[in-house]
């Protein structure tokens, strides 16, 4: 009994190990070629390793391009952007899930059928409405839709919502909860590992996002991680191993926000396969 | 935020010829421009200078990087928006003078500037004989070879005197695989190239050129129809193609497995590559020892080197007054001396003003490569890349097609065929609806 145990352990584990080194293996190059100049950057055959490591070139990301001032804007539109999802998303998938009110089911439809939209088409028209609200060229149209509830978040809570079993929301009547009491009290920290998921996806996206800002944001010294990034490359210029040492360091934040996620993130993701 | 109404309400009112300098007001500009790594902070400085010289002008700038600088442009104008003053890569010129986003300069370029002291103005005029937009920088195609790989071949420097033809031949030689032999000897591994001859590059470092000397091309001279399907092209396609078959030419699957499509010629992996100026950055960046000479001839010893001249738009709904201010601005760019000394300095174009071009400034910088004379000797045969409303839609077309007859999975007839009719479509959509 013991021995078929142990080898497919071993098999398990073999397995596990190379595809992380394969998963690692792109991660691992863009930072070796950080750290390479230009002529090592582009020798051909390729020189893997860089010799000498160039550690300049984090030093002069930093002072090429204003990088805390563009870190600082992303983390303002991040955190605000998350907020705003977690808290619209998941009130609106609660009304959605739990209570009764009239056209339920239509209106639950028309929100999952803007899913289908594809976000070029709404471009133009919320530009104009930003210009028209006076917001171009600050921060605010980069987090304000995500106070709006956005569809894919309302989806992820209903569904959590809904295999909370119907039993304590009695219970919380009976004890005198409000619905906003129940939803807020019972419901809310029931759903942790969704809650955790729609945190990693929203801050991911938005502090990734390019698109929106670069249409938005004209001042320079408004500009977010991404574009920031994108500017020291120009249409010309031949210094990719800048881009990659700016690349890296924008990845940190994502990589803290997920360490410290993570124990939910994996709970939700083996949760939902249980049920 | 205040600006931004005053933007909004700016274009509807004031007709009148007011004069920004007799009343003492400020006229404020909005100047829109893709980032270009470290030339940003020389633009900003022109600007500042801009701003000593014309004290009732104040300027506010944009800018992003190159791809999303025209995707929120082309935003911007569609909501309104636009900057009032805009530099434009060369190929887009047309696409906002045919829809009418940018001003027609041609009375101002004519009253103000004189024609015969810059380079480049005529390749922003259209059909018409209107002018839409004044270069900012030219960018114009050379070879540029490896000197020490020639010298370790032995093979004689590229001339003038060259044809396509030549080029190949050379290039054969230059062509080593992993085992060391050339592409002359026999036994050439063709799929393990170790230094090609020459590195090929899409269209304006790459097939354009070629296909033009051949006397083919893309367009017809009005710009509407396509003339894909010629024997003249297909004489030069199978020229590349050839090429590429016998591993002289970098193909596109080659280009992919670089780091970046550009780092053939900088990294010492190809011998030559057809470059518009702004190459000689990277060049020097790795220190290749190198030089440049004018393009090839084609068999009937027509010459043509690609230009691409990016230039200052200014908004077709900016107020007379604003309007005015840019053209200050533009002038000032283009004739001022200084201006002009302190942007070919950076090395990234060649400079617009004529007289600038052809000192020791530009000339003879101290920086590679030696024989810049080669970039303005070029100017003689320079023409467009058939630039049109719907540039980058129908060399997407072609692109896709004629990259499947250079990686051998259709015969050059079948893909040049194809090519015509997917370019045509392209442009009667956009003519045929106008």
């Amino acid at each position: 009994m013991k021995k078929p145990n142990k080898k497919r352990k071993i098999v398990s584990y073999l397995v596990i190990t190379l595809s992380a080194i394969l998963m690692l293996t792109p991660f691992v190059t863009a930072a070796l070629n950080s750290l390479k100049s230009y002529s090592q950057y582009t020798a051909i055959p390729v020189e893997w390793i860089p010799n000498p490591f160039h550690w300049k070139n984090y030093l002069e990301v930093w002072q090429m391009t204003d990088f805390a001032q563009y870190g600082l804007n992303s983390m303002i539109v991040t955190v605000l952007s998350v907020a705003g999802a977690l808290l619209s998303c998941s009130m609106v998938a609660y009304a959605f899930a739990r209570l009764d009110f009239p056209f339920k089911q239509s209106l639950f439809l028309m929100v999952l059928g803007t899913l289908m939209i594809p976000p070029v088409v709404m471009i133009i028209p919320q530009f104009i409405i930003f210009k028209n609200m006076g917001f171009l060229d600050t921060l605010v149209p980069l987090w304000l839709l995500e106070w709006l509830a956005q569809p894919f978040g309302i989806f992820l809570m209903r569904q959590a919502f809904l295999a909370i079993p119907k039993e304590y929301e009695e219970a919380a009547k009976l004890d005198g909860c409000s619905p906003f009491q129940t939803y807020w009290r019972i419901f809310l920290p029931m759903c942790k590992p969704q809650l955790a998921t729609l945190t990693i996806f929203t801050f991911m996206t938005k502090w990734n996002e390019i698109m929106a800002p670069v249409i938005y944001l004209s001042s320079e010294e408004k500009f977010t991680l991404p574009i920031g990034v994108l500017s020291m490359s120009g249409a010309w210029f031949g210094q990719e191993q800048y881009l990659v040492a700016a690349a890296l360091m924008t990845l940190v934040p994502i990589l803290i926000v997920f360490l410290f996620t993570e124990k939910f993130f994996v709970k939700g993701a083996s949760s939902s396969g249980l049920k | 935020m205040a600006f931004i109404l005053v933007l909004a309400g700016c274009s509807s009112k004031d007709d009148k010829e007011a004069s920004a300098t007799s009343d003492g007001s400020t006229t404020e500009i909005t100047l829109g421009f893709y980032s270009s790594g470290s030339a940003d902070e020389k633009m900003n400085e022109l600007i500042k200078k801009f701003e000593e010289q014309h004290p009732d002008i104040k300027v506010k700038t944009q800018n992003a990087p190159y791809q999303q600088f025209f995707q929120k442009l082309d935003t911007q104008i569609a909501g309104g928006n636009a900057p009032d003053v805009w530099l434009s890569d060369g190929v887009f010129v047309q696409k906002y003078a045919e829809r009418g986003a940018a001003k027609d300069l041609t009375e101002w370029i004519n009253n103000d500037l004189n024609k015969d002291d810059y380079y480049g103005l005529d390749f922003n005029k259209d059909s018409d004989g209107k002018y839409w937009a004044v270069p900012q920088g030219i960018q114009i195609g050379a070879l540029f070879y490896n000197k020490d790989m020639f010298d370790k071949a032995g093979v004689d420097y590229p001339d003038d005197s060259w044809t396509w033809e030549d080029l190949k031949e050379a290039g054969a030689q230059l062509s080593i695989d992993s085992t060391g032999k050339t592409a002359n000897d026999s036994g050439y591994n063709a799929n393990s190239v170790k230094q090609y001859g020459l590195t090929f590059f899409n269209i304006t470092e790459g097939w354009m050129p070629v296909l033009k000397s051949y006397g083919g091309g893309v367009l017809d001279e009005e710009l509407r129809n396509s003339i894909v399907d010629s024997p003249e092209n297909k004489e030069a396609v199978n020229y590349i193609v050839d090429g590429m078959q016998r591993g002289i030419f970098t193909d596109p699957s080659d280009l992919q497995a670089f780091q970046s499509p550009m780092a053939p010629f900088p990294s010492q992996t190809a011998a030559m590559r057809i470059g518009i100026y702004a190459r000689a950055l990277a060049a020097n960046e790795t220190g290749v020892n190198y030089d440049v000479t004018v393009l090839p001839k084609g068999p009937d010893g027509k010459r043509f080197s690609p230009v691409i001249a990016n230039s200052w738009i200014i908004s077709n709904s900016a107020s007379d007054e604003k309007a005015k201010a840019a053209w200050e601005w533009i002038k000032y760019w283009v004739s001022e001396d200084e201006v002009q000394k302190e942007w070919a300095a950076l090395g990234e174009a060649v400079p617009v003003k004529k007289s600038v071009a052809n000192s020791d400034l530009f000339l003879d910088s101290g920086e590679k490569p030696d024989n810049k004379q080669a970039f303005l000797d070029s100017f003689d045969f320079a023409g467009t890349l058939d630039v049109n409303a719907v540039w980058s839609e129908w060399v997407k077309k072609f692109g896709d097609n004629i990259d499947r007859a250079f990686l051998g999975e259709t015969s050059v007839d079948d893909s040049l065929e194809q090519a015509d009719k997917d370019v045509q479509k392209v442009l009667d959509e956009f003519y045929n609806n106008q």
